[in-house]
């Protein structure tokens, strides 16, 4: 199945990583090409500091986490794809990293935190299922949104 | 020549804020105590007490990518100490090759033991280790600390 014949995928982009002041976690944000739809997803420090890093595209003196899985990937020749946010649940989002090696489509269970820092240094498409952005916060992210600060973007 | 090590369990360095992984090779005569950030930290002590959180951790994630496409660690190798900064390598087989892989020493240790690879090191790290253990120890040293001659 390629994602081009998949409609239900929607393109993300990563917005930013901001602070959550009130419980000191991290928060991606997630947008669709028309600025029409949000998707935020708390991650843990180490994950929101990976993301950033890539986001600005610093490269640290010695390999992170995500650098050397990139690495990892590189070395043994294979390509991440997309990756795909596939499912929320309790409010944990899951994703699914897809990778061609030899030729083969293979998928490999992440934490989008994972999946979100590893397609940035990919370069790789990043996509969530309509399913899982209709089913995320609605109105009370959007108030919660219009409230965070935009300079911390 | 290279050196088995094991690694003996985790510290927590109040004044660096940090964590020490302790690896002492099998005759228990040579000591590498390797600081890592927290998040390296954790993803060592959760392989070490083998708990299996719900949602895979970088690590896990990262022998999961490995073992999707059969590649296998052979071995972790702590290669080289400078400036209080220890350098690693991932040795792995993959099709019919071999591939060393650059990483710090957590990443490496943290692949490690997830996949039951042997850590070794090398006799000039360990050597290394000890002379910069030592010079270490002096520069914290404070004139009062040595006695004192004129009384």
């Amino acid at each position: 199945m390629s994602v081009e014949q998949n409609t239900d995928l929607i393109p993300l982009k990563v917005h930013g990583v901001l602070v959550d002041p009130n419980t000191d976690t991290q928060i991606v944000i997630l947008r669709d090409e028309t600025n029409t739809d949000v998707l935020p997803i708390w991650v843990g420090t180490a994950e929101g500091a990976s993301i950033r890093l890539a986001l600005e595209g610093l490269v640290p003196p010695r390999p992170m986490s995500h650098d050397l899985i990139t690495s990892l990937t590189n070395h043994l020749g294979m390509t991440i794809t997309h990756i795909v946010v596939t499912d929320v649940k309790n409010n944990t989002y899951y994703a699914t990293i897809h990778l061609t090696s030899k030729g083969i489509e293979r998928t490999v269970d992440a934490r989008p935190s994972d999946a979100i820092a590893l397609a940035l240094r990919a370069k790789s498409p990043i996509y969530v299922t309509h399913d899982v952005l209709k089913r995320r916060g609605g109105e009370n992210l959007d108030a919660w949104l219009a409230k965070l600060d935009p300079q911390q973007f | 020549m290279i050196t088995q090590m094991n690694v003996r369990g985790l510290l927590f360095d109040p004044y660096n804020n940090a964590y020490i992984v302790i690896l002492r090779d099998e005759q228990n005569s040579d000591m590498l105590p390797i600081w890592v950030g927290k998040s390296e930290a954790s993803a060592i002590s959760f392989a070490l007490e083998s708990i299996t959180p719900p949602r895979p951790m970088t690590h896990d994630l990262m022998k999961s990518i490995l073992d999707n496409v059969d590649a296998k660690v052979l071995s972790a190798v702590v290669t080289d100490l400078k400036d209080n900064t220890y350098f690693a390598k991932i040795h792995l087989w993959y099709g019919d090759s071999e591939y060393s892989i650059d990483s710090r020493p957590s990443d490496a240790i943290a692949l490690a033991l997830r996949t039951e690879a042997p850590i070794f090191t090398t006799e000039e790290v360990l050597r290394k280790q000890n002379s910069e253990e030592l010079e270490r120890w002096l520069e914290n040293l404070k004139p009062e600390d040595f006695g004192k001659l004129d009384t």
